[in-house]
């Protein structure tokens, strides 16, 4: 009889781009709306970006199977905190969760490439960016995913933030204003579609700010 | 890790009217370690004709040593320059003679036409030609490039104007590559001159 070896692997990629922007009082979340698997698309219209709490926005890009499981997670601690504390947790509170149940998994982690943003206490937009097993950072700006190669020098360039060394320390900020720092996100993505297989279809955008939670989309390439 | 990372590079060619720019960053490493920070790999075939070699430095300076060598030849039996089209042809031609051991380096051949038509191209390692209308890319930051040449690029750009998309373009690339950076080296060439830059970047 012929060797038999085991050949299967927990793990997919869907692909996917995640990009977040913080300014000064708001926060621009963006993710395409495409969920392939190898040369295959399997939606066209899938929603990476999940709100965890009323001022938080989770995007994420990887396997989405995994991410889905660390969303219910996610979600169900964060209904605890609400019973056990009767408010919504902040965002930064959040972000220190999401890279605990992160690391929790650390030798079979969820394979998921997060960016959170969101309104910290005093209203300012704040996003924080991880690796897969919860190694996480405060930044100005990020991006995730298969095309986030693409994107982050584009963000680099146009929003350069001051060294996370500098003493003492800088805010992270951007300047922009809150629909500069949109046509900014927009652009970044039509660039990164053009060369990247698994982002594309359409771009979902959510706006956070003192008025609340605003939703917009903009066609993508398709092909 | 692959051959063509060992030693690190950034290369990026871009169109203009009636003029081209061609742009590298000077790093020469051996894989993390830096050796050199004001490394050539851009070369000069003849005052409108450029090619720049990304990939394993050893082959890059062997190839380009064959390139030199036939284009004199080209030159005493010919008593002209190579055009571009040309040019690609041969170095096409040279890549895929050593189709199964190749030479581990992508080029990319930028060069203005008699007609002062710009031209750029690029390859991989055995000679496989792609002609582009608008942009290049090649090296191991070849990715954030063609995010960052994406973003930027627009048709039909002055000579200033083509010079400073096609720095900002490779500065803020290299600054996401580990292998790549040191500063960058433009050559920007219109039907008149031919101006060489040197730019300072990051020096980490």
């Amino acid at each position: 009889m012929t060797k038999q070896q085991a050949n299967w692997s927990p793990y997919d990629f869907n692909g996917g781009t995640c990009v977040a922007v913080a300014g000064a009082d708001y926060c621009v979340i963006a993710a395409d709306t495409r969920m392939s698997t190898g040369y295959n698309i399997l939606t066209r219209d899938y929603s990476k970006i999940c709100k965890l709490a009323d001022k938080s926005l989770l995007a994420s890009s990887g396997f989405q199977a995994d991410v889905r499981a660390l969303q219910k997670n996610l979600e169900a601690r964060h209904q605890i905190y609400q019973h056990q504390h009767n408010k919504q947790m902040s965002c930064p509170a959040m972000a220190q969760l999401l890279s605990n149940t992160l690391y929790y998994k650390r030798f079979f982690p969820y394979y998921a490439f997060n960016v959170l943003g969101g309104l910290d206490n005093e209203g300012k937009g704040c996003v924080f960016t991880y690796d897969a097993v919860g190694s996480y950072e405060k930044v100005g700006y990020s991006s995730q995913g298969s095309g986030s190669k693409l994107i982050m020098p584009f963000l680099d360039n146009q929003l350069k933030s001051p060294s996370p060394l500098l003493l003492p320390a800088q805010d992270a900020v951007t300047p922009l204003s809150e629909l500069e720092a949109i046509d900014l996100v927009k652009t970044a993505f039509a660039s990164a579609t053009e060369r990247d297989i698994y982002t594309g279809d359409k771009l979902e955008i959510v706006v956070l700010n003192r008025e609340g939670i605003r939703r917009e989309y903009m066609e993508l390439r398709k092909d | 890790m692959s051959i063509f990372e060992y030693n690190g590079s950034a290369l990026v060619a871009m169109v203009g009217k009636n003029c081209f720019a061609i742009a590298a960053d000077r790093r020469l490493g051996v894989q993390l370690q830096t050796i050199a920070t004001d490394f050539q790999r851009i070369y000069k075939m003849h005052d409108r004709l450029f090619i720049g070699l990304s990939g394993l430095a050893t082959d890059a300076q062997t190839l380009y040593q064959r390139l030199v060598f036939r284009h004199k030849l080209y030159q005493l039996r010919e008593e002209r320059d190579m055009k571009p089209e040309t040019f690609a042809n041969l170095v096409s031609a040279i890549l895929y003679e050593k189709r199964f051991g190749p030479y581990f380096c992508q080029p990319v051949i930028a060069g203005l036409s008699d007609e002062d038509k710009p031209f750029i191209c690029t390859m991989d390692s055995i000679g496989a030609k792609e002609l582009a209308k608008d942009f290049v890319v090649a090296g191991t930051a070849s990715e954030s490039l063609y995010g960052a040449c994406e973003a930027m690029y627009k048709p039909d750009l002055e000579p200033e104007e083509l010079f400073e998309t096609i720095s900002q373009a490779l500065l803020a690339s290299v600054d996401r590559d580990c292998l790549s950076g040191w500063g960058g080296h433009v050559y920007l060439v219109t039907p008149t001159e031919i101006k060489e830059r040197i730019l300072k970047g990051r020096m980490d």
